[in-house]
């Protein structure tokens, strides 16, 4: 009904534009007066949805009640509804930008997109009935800020984003069934740590440089940046080796393999993943051991590694500097925080408009800094919205870890919520000049296929763990021999 | 497991507090520092298109309404499509001296050479930009271009004019203000460039705007702050007495008063009228760095002056911990590493003269828009509190003495009581030896009147005193400010 409505809709424009006259193709002809016009209207319809859609999750969060299980929350439909609708009207002003042609392919597009993301959301309910649905639900208005931002910069952009997204969906559903059968013992531990390290060591051999980083590799035509999947590798082991109150000794592989994964991604010049590994061990290693010693000596460890880094490396200095004072060189140094900082205060509290915005100004303005990006077009309060939604997987990421029975879960779960939220919280912290930047992408907004596809991983592993909850909880003595997967497997007992 | 449970919550706790603690950093640096970002000269988004605007500058007008940046348009040929097309450029007050008197007030707005002034800090009115949402589209749908407000300033274009003759060929700077509301008459930056023909060779420090930029030790004019300091920190300090003898051994520091005049036996308000350093030198020390520094800050020392209206760059007084007792001597009489802005000084003097209170400098009067209708009018804030009233009324009467007849005579004029302070601070310069910077602040202490000045000349020969070089220009200043009504 409403897609046809929709449909309808998109006719009235085509034959708007059937009388408008064309002004040629070409991206460098500024938006025309209609489409300012329209876009500067709907900045309120947007800012209204973004704001119902993140005040019902916010609230739907806090109205959960504790030991409530999550298949009895909800319904939630009404939020993925109103998300869409928020996704196709974005779509349906794009397909009027730039010239005076309307696009029906994007309109589609978005129409196409939306009603997959209805259906994705409604399979997926019913094939795990006790998964924390509305996490997915913030992860998909996360995506589609992505895909709207990204579309708007250029259109191969944003349908590559969504087909990143699609894989992404795969390795979510893989990893929720892997995290649910398959335990990661001994055996299946040292193999990742193996795997992890092989894909660590790609870069340094086949790498080229990107951004002064040597992160990525190309095989068989097809690019990816190894550091993203090694972070679940790494929750894993954690999860693994850490479960046990084993002492030192107990769980030195798991610290060798820490250490070993955080040089070869210095020796990559990748800052950000060397800090997100170290705080996901940090974290993990704390919760599962209250280890006061080994922390601070951890912590010891870190702050001495970046001394030496900032003596050591131009780019940490250079880095530093330009968080002190992005204003003093703004021309090279300071540059990409300087600009990012302009665009961010662009856009007022409900933006410039979507469209309206110069974001071709801020360099990287696809992946790290599509933060600054969004502020400008869509606002300050959505750039507070989207700080909220990664809280809120913060704080359902934390939940499930502490409804499961066990500690390997949990910590699983915790890993996982920590390389997530930390990952956020580095590059929202690094662009908005709180905190040095350092370049990771932002989860399911930034476009890129191996952060999208690894994001959506942990958060598979997340709604793997969630889902094991109920069974424990209505027959536990059952299903948990039933989910042991692995040989040297113990029981856990409290 | 309980335990991973608890640990786990210190963990939510942790995290959590992690993003809570990024929101509340991205509203408070939004919310402060966010217009000033904006108007940042290197923003292409506010940059002015000289062949195809799409929205036309607003004119920059003084408080009187006489214009002094307005859009002007001619026909020129495009030299990158080779045909003649309109040409939209800034034009500036007519007449040099007018245009020059103003340069870095109003500053410029050019596509090769950016912004600066009021046209870089306001531009989000100068373009429409604080326009509300159906003046938007009206202006898109019924207009071929837009059009930008129009700004109205609390400048005075003809106390400016005859504030910069006044400073003549001098370098330096003149900041006259309204006390009470803290309104800015007139703020002369010299040396100055033409802002009509920026591609004309202009000196590497005329395009400084030294009133809120230039960092000046402030000489005597600093013994205002020790007072203040010395008068709510210490006992009978208006009773004591001290022995000037020309110089003071402050551990291994000689310091002498100027010329190494000995002033005999002073009290505080013999030594602010004759400005003896030795007394001040000693009160610092007496007062102690931790309240020297306190009551310092009370006057904006240190502090990132973040105003709505104008960048102005931080006061300096570095007294650290462990401060030696030279050092502190030495800040004591305005020398040493304390480094003020004549905006400041200005700042400082009109809170003597309104009671201890500090008010924000304003320079946006209006904001007016298509249809001269105020979209913004000034609203004048209290920026802090510097001392308490009795303290501020007798630096008061210390300064009426100053001007009566103390160091500041020169300042006087007829029919008016003028309260102020002198300051020479001494720069030595490798080229030509000790160099003076003249210092006069003050006001004009009448019921009737509320206008405050701060002057400094720079670069002076060693004989040219803050009463000598500064005070005279300052009185024939503040005469001009009060036959205009202010």
């Amino acid at each position: 009904m409403r897609s046809i409505a929709f449909v309808y809709l998109s006719k009235y424009w085509v034959r708007i534009d059937i009388k408008g006259t064309n002004l040629g193709k070409g991206s460098g002809i500024m938006p025309d007066k209609n489409y300012e016009i329209l876009a500067l209207t709907m900045r309120y319809w947007f800012i209204g949805l973004i704001i119902f859609v993140v005040a019902r999750i916010i609230l739907e969060t806090m109205g959960t009640k504790k030991g409530q299980n999550y298949r009895n929350e909800g319904p939630f439909g009404h939020i993925i509804f109103f998300m869409v609708v928020f996704l196709i009207s974005a779509f349906a002003l794009l397909a009027y930008k730039g010239s005076g042609v309307y696009d029906i392919y994007t309109a589609i597009l978005g129409l196409v997109v939306g009603i997959s993301l209805i259906l994705q959301y409604n399979l997926f309910r019913l094939i795990f009935p006790y998964s924390d649905r509305l996490l997915l639900i913030v992860v998909d208005l996360l995506a589609i800020f992505g895909f709207i931002m990204l579309y708007r910069f250029s259109p191969e952009l944003g349908v590559n984003q969504i087909k990143h997204f699609a894989y992404g969906n795969l390795g979510m559903l893989f990893f929720i069934f892997f995290t649910k059968r398959i335990r990661v013992g001994r055996k299946l531990g040292y193999t990742i740590m193996m795997v992890g390290c092989i894909l660590l060591l790609l870069p340094i051999v086949l790498g080229k440089e990107v951004y002064g980083a040597r992160n990525w590799v190309s095989i068989m035509g097809l690019s990816f940046q190894p550091s993203e999947f090694v972070k679940i590798i790494l929750v894993f082991v954690f999860a693994s080796w850490f479960k046990h109150d084993g002492g030192f000794r107990e769980h030195l592989p798991a610290f060798i393999f820490a250490a070993i994964s955080v040089i070869l991604v210095v020796l990559q010049k990748d800052l950000g993943a060397a800090l997100l590994y170290f705080y996901v061990f940090l974290f993990v290693y704390y919760m599962a051991s209250s280890d006061w010693i080994i922390t601070t000596l951890a912590l010891g460890a870190a702050a001495l590694g970046s001394v030496i880094s900032y003596r050591l490396f131009s780019h940490v200095r250079i880095r530093i500097e330009a968080w002190k004072n992005p204003w003093r060189d703004i021309e090279n140094k300071g540059y990409q925080i300087a600009h990012s900082l302009i665009a961010i205060s662009s856009g007022g509290l409900i933006g410039t408009g979507l469209g309206l915005g110069s974001p071709q100004v801020v360099p990287a303005f696809k992946t790290d800094f599509i933060f600054a990006t969004l502020c400008e077009e869509f606002g300050i309060i959505t750039g507070l919205c989207i700080i909220g939604l990664y809280a809120i997987i913060v704080l359902r990421g934390v939940t499930i870890a502490m409804r499961s029975q066990e500690s390997y879960w949990s910590l699983l779960a915790f890993g996982a919520t920590v390389a997530l939220s930390m990952q956020a919280f580095t590059i929202i912290g690094g662009v908005i000049k709180m905190i040095p930047l350092t370049g990771v992408t932002m989860p399911f907004v930034s476009f890129g296929g191996s952060s999208m596809v690894s994001s959506l991983a942990l958060i598979g592993v997340l709604e793997g763990v969630a889902i094991t909850v109920p069974s424990l909880d209505e027959d536990m003595v059952d299903q948990t021999h039933e989910t042991d997967g692995e040989g040297d497997y113990e029981e856990w007992i409290d | 497991m309980d335990r991973l449970r608890q640990n786990l919550k210190k963990g939510l706790v942790v995290l959590l507090g992690a993003f809570v603690l990024l929101a509340a950093y991205y509203c408070y640096v939004l919310f402060f520092y966010g217009d000033r970002w904006f108007a940042n000269s290197y923003n292409p988004r506010v940059r002015l298109d000289a062949w195809e605007p799409k929205v036309i500058p607003g004119d920059i007008k003084d408080r009187k309404g006489q214009t002094l940046a307005t859009t002007a348009k001619e026909n020129r040929r495009n030299p990158d499509t080779n045909e003649k097309q309109v040409f939209y450029y800034r034009s500036y007050s007519e007449g040099k001296q007018r245009a020059k008197s103003l340069a870095h007030v109003v500053g410029y707005n050019d596509p090769q050479f950016g912004r600066s002034g009021v046209e870089a800090l306001q531009i989000r009115y100068l373009l429409g930009y604080n326009n509300p949402f159906y003046e938007r589209i009206y202006q898109k749908i019924f207009m071929t271009r837009e059009v930008g407000n129009t700004l109205y300033l609390t400048i005075d274009a003809d106390l400016q004019q005859y504030a910069d003759d006044i400073l003549g060929k001098h370098k330096g700077s003149v900041v006259v203000m309204d006390f009470r509301t803290g309104e800015i008459l007139a703020m002369v930056s010299h040396p100055t460039f033409n802002p009509n023909k920026l591609g004309e060779d202009i000196a590497g420090d005329a395009l400084v705007s030294r009133a809120t930029e230039g960092l000046y030790a402030p000489g005597s004019i600093f013994k205002i702050i020790v007072a203040a300091s010395a008068l709510e920190n210490l006992e009978n300090v208006l009773e004591e007495t001290f022995d000037c003898r020309g110089t003071i051994e402050i551990g291994t520091q000689n310091i002498s008063c100027y010329g190494g005049e000995a002033h005999g036996q002073v009290d505080l308000v013999q030594a602010m009228t004759l400005s003896c350093n030795g007394d001040f030198a000693r009160l610092g020390v007496e007062v102690g760095r931790a309240k020297l520094l306190k009551t310092g800050e009370a006057f904006g020392f240190n502090q990132d002056f973040i105003f709505p209206d104008l960048k102005l760059v931080a006061s300096r007084l570095p007294l650290k911990p462990g401060i030696s007792n030279e050092r502190l001597a030495l800040s004591s009489i305005g020398q040493g590493e304390v480094q003020v802005t004549p905006l400041h000084m200005a700042m400082v003097a009109s809170a003597v003269a309104n009671r201890g209170i500090m008010m924000e400098p304003k320079i946006v009067y209006q904001v007016v828009g298509r249809n001269d209708k105020a979209q913004k009018e000034i609203e004048p804030r209290v920026y802090r509190k510097t001392m308490s009233e009795e303290t501020s009324q007798i630096i008061h009467d210390m300064m009426k003495d100053v001007v009566t007849h103390g160091t500041g005579k020169a300042a006087g004029i007829k029919g008016k009581q003028v309260a102020g302070k002198t300051g020479t601070a001494e720069i030595m310069d490798e080229d030509s030896g000790t160099r003076n910077n003249a210092w006069f602040i003050g006001f004009v202490s009448d019921d009737k009147s509320n206008v405050s000045i701060a002057l400094v000349l720079e670069d002076m020969s060693p004989g040219q005193t803050g009463g000598k070089a500064a005070a005279p220009l300052a009185g024939r200043i503040l005469k001009k400010a009060v036959d205009l009504g202010y």
